[in-house]
């Protein structure tokens, strides 16, 4: 006993309590932070580009980024990659007769930089220049926009970085697990597709040349310039860097059907090592509609977050996880994805699937409690501020709603709805768009290890992960 | 070339500028029990973000408690005595019987029969289960994410532990409060739960991971001594074997306001906002300035060098000692880390993957894994098949030569200067970015204006000086290498 009293002694000793004054930080109340930011301003360019621009004198500073429709979901199927690809070639390909080079050259002495990129959305390239050479930066920029080179040894180098990045890509077991999982969710529809040596192999510059010139189109362009800068001289300036950029209408391609359904269907990859990589998960709405706004509550109750039911279960209460939890995806034109993960002990790998299941099940059978809506509505509405507080990122999220094409007031709308949406229409989002019996489930780890069969959630389908 | 005398001309008025305005928006006020408190007021939007960097970290750590300093910043989400526990008293005597059981289990997974720790591992999970229930599960989160808080979060390193959190400004009370009382006495529940948890951490870090593994392995080769070559997680059996009695002693002896420096930058206002961190840290009493005595670092005598076996493709990294700040041979070397490796233009990107097209991907580094102490210029490389790790060394290697024989042209040194004051000027632009950066240099080089005139250093390197230090340092026998390769591809 009298070790019990030291161990308390010592377990307590520094907490001799707070000054009696403090208030008690759950009932501390403050009042919601009115924030109106600047909109940005809008014009649109003879050619028909649109661009959004934001002046901000705080810091020395232009950075811009133009938007194009060129989606990575255009790849053809033979030939996976063929977005990113174009875009990193764009970069490192020359442009407007200046070879790579001498690109790169000119903008590490400017200590400036231009970049590129592609995903499921769009393709981008962007820049940061000191406003003091930002003149000199935007010719540049334009030509890696407009007028690639795509010069044939360039093409071959980054091809084989390109091959050796996809030989590494099982070297780490996260990735590799959620590549094969949305290859197998989105199974037959681009956006779950993934290079191999064979696409990567098979891209050649006449793809690369006929990608840019069928989707990188004024017409399918949204700039956002953000910085220290004259709005009207800025307008001037992309009207005379864009005004010889003719466009014309571009030939868009219709994408297979998504699958609603592919499951259930339990994967399982080998890899030595001493954990599992767990995701389940199916098909589900697409963002920011209204069943995505009701679901999407009953997604953070879930696992949205750090006080979560997921994470407070799996992580916090029995420590099995050090990440663990669930997310929807964002998609707007096909399904987006529902997602439980957990990389957990190989030896829990059935335990965890199991609670993972079982917390989809319980929401969706008992709903969730008044407190916890209320965290979740309090938590997603003041953490709405920081979408506003920087000018440039509301610049190039106007922007990019303008390409994508959202509708406007969607967002005031998730909000609206976050506020009058009751604990019963969280419940019956979870029975609507939760489906624990047809989950596809992906594990990547050891089997030898696991504390249950696989076979005990389905049917198990082995794949080689390479 | 008047083209590029003009560009260099107004980086250098774009970096002046920009470096003037920051000392405008910077207060320092150090409160009399030691806190010093750093308020950039930048913020159009009311938002602030805030760093609390502790001199506390990794080196501080006593033998057999390796990452002790991380499991402690674990444990500071978990509430203190008035946050979080649902009956205090209860939950302090079921708290005290879970420390008895797990060291009861400690004691007879060591000594006792297969049959006594069966029993004593279900004693420990019942007392586990009633302190769980005397509790909230996360407080902080709780009460920081339903007020607006985002990127709540912890990272400890070797030299410092920060804790770090974005808030509506007009929340900074609740911030004050809660973190205050963290100082004035955290409770360590639900601490063997967490202690899972940072194991699981540790496997998905650094022993699933190849680069994790790689790391871990050089750089316990490259440091005989210094507590810079320890784990920084931890290694398995120091994990499994803290006790919430030895985390305890370890945050009573290093969380204290003097030995700390809170950072917040954005929408802040100095009469408005010091009185809030004075009401609540201000209660804090000092501590003692307790220093573990590090063990130096003896000079490098010969060359190390490692082979680790992991069934992924082959990775090599390459690590020369140096000194560290305010010695001058560190910014000179710091200027060698950005001719070798920064931007497309750099010497390695343009040899290697370029040119030979032996490397993925190379990257160089003049400041690990710390910089407090002596630390390592690192090589690290990726070689693209068929090409392995020993023509990565190679070339590292040549290009090294290259430097210590060929002076580097004033153009190559006026670009790494141009990128070094580019850089000066975009720092400012990432609140969060900004407030670790002068909490750091506050906490460990003088004052957080040595960010500032540390750039007038880099400006006045000489290319002879870069010379001089490659010659000095990047010798064979003050060299580690780790080649991490199948095991059949020996």
């Amino acid at each position: 006993m009298r070790y019990l009293m030291l161990l308390l002694i010592l377990l307590v000793g520094a907490a001799l309590g707070q000054p009696a004054d403090w208030p008690d930080p759950f009932a501390m109340e403050f009042a919601t932070v009115e924030f109106t930011p600047s909109e940005p301003e809008r014009a649109v360019l003879a050619n028909g580009i649109v661009v959004y621009l934001a002046e901000s004198r705080a810091l020395p500073i232009v950075t811009g980024v133009a938007y194009v429709d060129a989606r990575s979901t255009f790849d053809p199927v033979e030939k996976v990659s063929l977005a990113a690809f174009t875009a990193n070639l764009l970069r490192e390909g020359g442009a407007g007769g200046r070879t790579s080079e001498e690109i790169d050259a000119q903008l590490e002495f400017l200590a400036a930089s231009v970049e590129t990129g592609a995903n499921d959305f769009f393709s981008q390239v962007s820049f940061i220049a000191l406003s003091d050479n930002v003149a000199e930066v935007l010719p540049i920029w334009r030509d890696v926009l407009i007028a690639p080179d795509f010069d044939e040894e360039r093409i071959e180098i980054e091809r084989q970085r390109q091959l050796e990045a996809v030989r590494r890509v099982v070297d780490n077991p996260v990735q590799v697990a959620v590549r094969e999982f949305y290859s197998r969710v989105a199974e037959g529809h681009p956006s779950g597709s993934y290079a191999t040596e064979e696409t990567t192999s098979s891209i050649t510059s006449s793809d690369l040349i006929a990608f840019h010139g069928r989707f990188y189109q004024p017409s399918a362009t949204v700039i956002a310039v953000s910085g220290d800068f004259d709005s009207e001289e800025m307008v001037a300036t992309l009207e005379e860097l864009f005004g010889a950029w003719p466009g014309e209408p571009v030939d868009y391609p219709d994408l297979p059907a998504y699958n609603p359904d592919p499951g259930p269907k339990i994967y399982y990859g080998f890899k030595e090592i001493g954990q599992s990589v767990i995701l389940l998960g199916h098909p589900s709405v697409t963002t920011y509609s209204e069943a995505y706004n009701d679901f999407n509550v009953a997604n953070e109750i879930l696992g949205g977050d750090f006080s979560s039911r997921l994470v407070s279960e799996i992580r916090v209460r029995r420590g099995l996880a050090y990440s663990t939890g669930s997310f929807i995806t964002e998609s707007f034109e096909y399904p987006s994805n529902f997602v439980a993960y957990a990389i957990s002990p190989a030896q829990a790998t059935g335990e965890v699937i199991e609670l993972l299941l079982a917390e989809i099940q319980r929401i969706q059978e008992q709903g969730v409690s008044e407190e916890e809506l209320e965290r979740s509505r309090q938590t997603i509405l003041n953490q709405s501020l920081f979408r506003f507080t920087s000018s440039s990122a509301v610049n190039e999220r106007t922007a990019r709603v303008q390409l994508l094409g959202l509708e406007p007031g969607y967002y005031e709308r998730y909000l609206e709805n976050l506020q009058t949406i009751t604990a019963e229409e969280v419940r019956e989002a979870a029975v609507r768009e939760l489906r624990p019996d047809e989950v596809v489930i992906m594990v990547v780890g050891d089997e030898s290890l696991f504390d249950r069969p696989l076979s005990d959630f389905g049917e198990v389908v082995t794949i080689e992960l390479e | 070339m008047k083209r590029t005398t003009l560009a260099i001309l107004l980086l250098v008025l774009a970096a002046t500028a920009a470096a003037q305005n920051l000392r405008d928006q910077v207060t320092l006020v150090t409160l009399d029990n030691g806190l010093r408190v750093i308020f950039v007021d930048s913020g159009a939007a009311p938002v602030i973000a805030i760093n609390l960097m502790f001199d506390v970290g990794g080196v501080d750590e006593p033998a057999g408690l390796g990452g002790i300093a991380h499991m402690v910043e674990h444990m500071a989400f978990k509430g203190t005595p008035s946050i979080g526990s649902l009956d205090l008293e209860a939950e302090e005597a079921a708290l005290a019987e879970v420390e008895v059981r797990a060291l009861s289990l400690k004691y007879l997974r060591a000594n006792g029969s297969p049959e006594e720790v069966e029993a004593a591992e279900a004693a420990f999970a019942e007392a586990r289960a009633r302190a769980q229930q005397l509790a909230l599960t996360s407080p902080l989160d709780a009460l920081f994410s339903t007020n607006g808080g985002i990127r709540l979060n912890a990272s400890t390193g070797y030299d410092r532990t920060s804790y770090v959190l974005s808030i509506p400004s007009n929340r900074l009370e609740l911030y004050a409060r809660v973190y205050a009382d963290v100082l004035l006495g955290t409770i360590f529940r639900q601490f063997y739960e967490e202690r899972d948890v940072v194991r699981q951490e540790r496997r998905q870090r650094n022993e699933d991971d190849p680069q994790g593994f790689l790391f871990e392995a050089f750089t316990s080769e490259a440091f005989d001594h210094h507590p810079y070559g320890r784990s920084l997680i931890g290694d398995s059996e120091e994990i499994e074997g803290y006790t919430a009695t030895a985390a305890q002693a370890f945050f009573e002896a290093f969380y204290y306001p003097n030995r700390a420096v809170l950072a917040l930058v954005g929408d802040v206002e100095v009469e408005r906002d010091l009185p809030i961190i004075e009401r609540y840290f201000g209660v804090l009493e000092p501590g003692p300035d307790l220093r573990p005595r590090l063990a130096s670092e003896p000079p490098q005598l010969a060359e190390k060098r490692i082979v680790v076996e992991y069934d992924a493709e082959p990775q090599i990294v390459i690590g020369y000692h140096k000194p560290t700040y305010p010695h001058r041979d560190a910014f000179v070397l710091d200027m060698v880390d950005a001719v070798l490796s920064s931007g497309r233009t750099s010497r390695l990107f343009q040899r290697m993957v370029l040119q030979d097209q032996s490397a993925l991907d190379i990257t160089t580094s003049s400041g690990y894994p710390a910089v407090r102490y002596s630390n390592l210029f690192l090589f690290y490389g990726l070689p693209r098949a068929p090409f392995g790790t020993a023509d990565l060394e190679a070339a590292f290697l040549e290009e090294i030569e290259e430097l210590k024989v060929e002076l580097i042209s004033d153009e190559e040194l006026q670009k790494v200067k141009n990128q070094v004051r580019a850089s000066s000027v975009l720092s400012l632009a990432s609140s969060s970015g900004l407030a670790s950066t002068l909490a750091f240099h506050e906490l460990f080089a003088g004052g957080w204006e040595v960010f500032i005139t540390d750039f007038e250093i880099y400006e006045s390197v000489t290319a002879e000086e870069i010379r001089a230090a490659v010659g000095k340092y990047f010798t064979a026998e003050n060299r580690t290498v780790a080649e991490l390769m199948r095991a059949e591809a020996e």
